[in-house]
């Protein structure tokens, strides 16, 4: 196996592990931790293709990586705080319990 | 390949790209007018003068900024894609823009925010980011800006702050679009290990080959996933219905328009150009695997479920928005239309629906603050307390259902024919069009619905509505319908420039 290889398995895992998470979890923050993992597993595909490709003097996966980085960061900020605001008129994170709206 | 190289000194000066990219920046100085000019000098005043101030300094960026367009046509493509200015994108940020303007003035009587600076300032951070989108080829870019959208239009949803709604809708979402943003962020994770680039023609020119890759395969379907996601279409659409009902309604407004315009604009350029080479038949008995059975079958789902769904609703927000599926479903249409002048069908048809959406939802804000609610039931008797307001609401709605001469007609007739034109990659697709027209007639229920209660249905007993719209909102939707009208009745206008602004050199 070569090591490419093995870093698409890894992130390819890390992508499943947070999309599990992500779906089955009832707990907001959970949720945001699940999608959180699926970003990182992309960041490690980036790498891994850059470090490995045929080209590794051309910075592109490196650049692309620290701006999806800069985001994700980004989106957490706002993830929490609409928790924060969610919180403040249910008094829980559970997604089950937060359902006003059907149809 | 990689673009630093070409940065890295030659031929590319930073003047040279603040030039090009001087719209954007007039957007984004405006934002920061806006916040600064709240933050310092509007505190003491009363909040109907901040809004209106507020709206103002972003309204004259938005002027400013066509302005700078319509008199300064520039061209150019700075680091081989990352940031392109065309004829085209310039006409499709010049609709953002408009709409945008819309936006805000039909947010100009709204009470469920004292944050006025704030709320602007995500306006137009929105719309910049949107601006973004339709000016590149890059898959860097069209991420960084797709987020930049995104997360503004998280927080408008979430703006009200005192309404439950408003704050489930928004986790809703966040939650859904910052998955998708995961999976399109995987996709072209892929995409750059297939290409080792991240130009979109350049990915194209890697991909071509008489067998698809398995793990090409996997990533066009994640990156559709997350872009369709944007554009709500079914089965990617949960979070349309919550967000239409419980965000505030120039919010709402603003995500079925202006999101709408910008991620159609860059699905169809990531199909087009990035996967060019893959496209695949989804003709009747020719089927090819590629995107364009993927897009017929979302295509197909959305219509379907749309319409279905919106047929039970009882709340106007509701419907708009399951129709707003529906239409999605009518838009894909079009992306599948690619090649010759079927871009410019599908810019007319959501130009215009963008307008006919934020009209509906101008007419819903006015009546929600005067009854309290968005039921059916809420709109009856509407033609009598306000027979401005029920008429610029028939055209709209009627718009919507695509009866002639009005906007959604004309864009409807051209799309489809766009797609059945001899010689049209979409020819085998004859029964995506039949299954859509069939449709359509179906959403003619749900529709006349609505006109049903506004103009047939006894009001309620007097009292329950006092005063008639403030004369600002009636202004400004009064000139929507009457640019759904114009538009529909002289389409000629804007489909010239459309095309003419496609045709080469």
């Amino acid at each position: 196996m070569t090591p490419l290889n093995g870093y698409l398995l890894i992130s390819a895992l890390l992508f499943a592990i947070g999309l599990a998470g992500a779906v089955t979890r009832r707990n907001a923050i959970v949720v945001l931790i699940g999608i959180e993992l699926m970003l990182n597993a992309a960041n490690l595909n980036f790498i891994a293709f850059w470090r490995f490709g045929p080209q590794p003097e051309a910075q592109t996966g490196v650049i692309f990586v620290l701006f999806s980085i800069g985001i994700a960061a980004a989106e957490a900020a706002v993830g929490l705080a609409l928790i924060i605001s969610i919180y403040r008129h249910y008094k829980t994170t559970d997604l089950d319990r937060i359902d006003s709206m059907k149809g | 390949m990689g673009y630093e190289r070409e940065a890295g000194g030659r031929g590319m000066s930073y003047l040279e790209l603040l030039n090009l990219a001087a719209p954007e920046a007039i957007i984004a100085l405006a934002a920061l007018a806006v916040l600064a000019a709240d933050m310092f000098a509007l505190r003491e005043l009363e909040l109907h003068f901040r809004l209106a101030i507020s709206a103002m300094i972003s309204c004259v960026g938005c002027v400013a900024a066509i302005g700078w367009m319509l008199a300064l046509p520039e061209h150019g493509n700075v680091m081989g894609g990352i940031f392109i200015v065309d004829p085209l994108g310039q006409l499709v940020k010049i609709g953002l823009l408009v709409l945008t303007l819309f936006t805000i003035l039909i947010s100009l009587e709204s009470n469920f925010t004292v944050h006025a600076g704030e709320y602007f300032a995500l306006v137009l951070l929105a719309t910049a980011g949107m601006m973004f989108l339709v000016s590149t080829a890059d898959v860097l870019m069209i991420f960084i800006s797709l987020e930049l959208t995104s997360l503004s239009l998280y927080m408008l949803t979430a703006f009200d702050k005192r309404d439950v709604q408003s704050a489930e809708a928004a986790l809703k979402y966040f939650l859904f679009g910052s998955m998708s943003a995961a999976f399109t962020l995987f996709g072209l994770s892929l995409l750059y290990g297939l290409s080792g680039s991240t130009s979109l023609e350049q990915i194209a020119a890697s991909i071509r080959g008489p067998r698809l890759d398995p793990l090409l395969v996997l990533a066009l379907v994640m990156t559709v996933i997350g872009l369709g996601f944007k554009v709500a279409a079914a089965p990617f659409h949960l979070w349309a219905p919550d967000v239409y009902q419980g965000a505030p309604a120039p919010s709402a407004a603003f995500i079925a328009s202006g999101s709408k315009v910008a991620g159609f604009f860059v699905l169809a350029r990531v199909m087009a150009t990035g996967f060019k080479g893959a496209e695949g038949s989804g003709a009747w008995h020719g089927y090819l695997p590629g995107w364009v059975p993927l897009l017929a079958v979302l295509a197909g789902l959305s219509m379907v479920v749309g319409n279905f769904a919106a047929l039970v609703q009882t709340s106007v927000r509701r419907l708009l928005a399951y129709s707003a599926i529906a239409h999605a479903g009518y838009m894909l249409i079009g992306v599948l239309a690619y090649g010759g002048s079927g871009l410019a069908s599908l810019l007319y048809y959501s130009l215009t629906y963008g307008l006919t959406t934020l009209g509906a939802f101008g007419v819903v804000a006015v009546v929600q603050q005067q009854t309290g609610g968005d039921r059916l039931s809420d709109f009856a008797g509407l033609s009598r307390r306000s027979p401005g307001l029920a008429i610029c609401m028939m055209i709209f709605i009627l718009s919507l259902a695509g009866i002639p001469p009005l906007a959604g007609f004309v864009g409807k007739f051209y799309m489809f024919s766009e797609v059945l034109r001899p010689g049209s990659p979409g020819m085998g697709l004859l029964w995506l069009v039949v299954l859509a027209i069939a449709l359509s007639a179906v959403s003619l229920y749900y529709y006349l619905q609505v006109l049903k209660q506004i103009f047939v249905a006894p009001s309620p007993g007097a009292g329950t509505w006092v005063s008639v719209a403030p004369v600002t909102q009636q202004v400004v939707l009064g000139a929507l319908a009457l640019a759904v009208l114009l538009l529909g009745c002289f389409p000629g206008w804007l489909v010239q420039r459309l095309a003419g602004a496609m045709a080469p050199g």
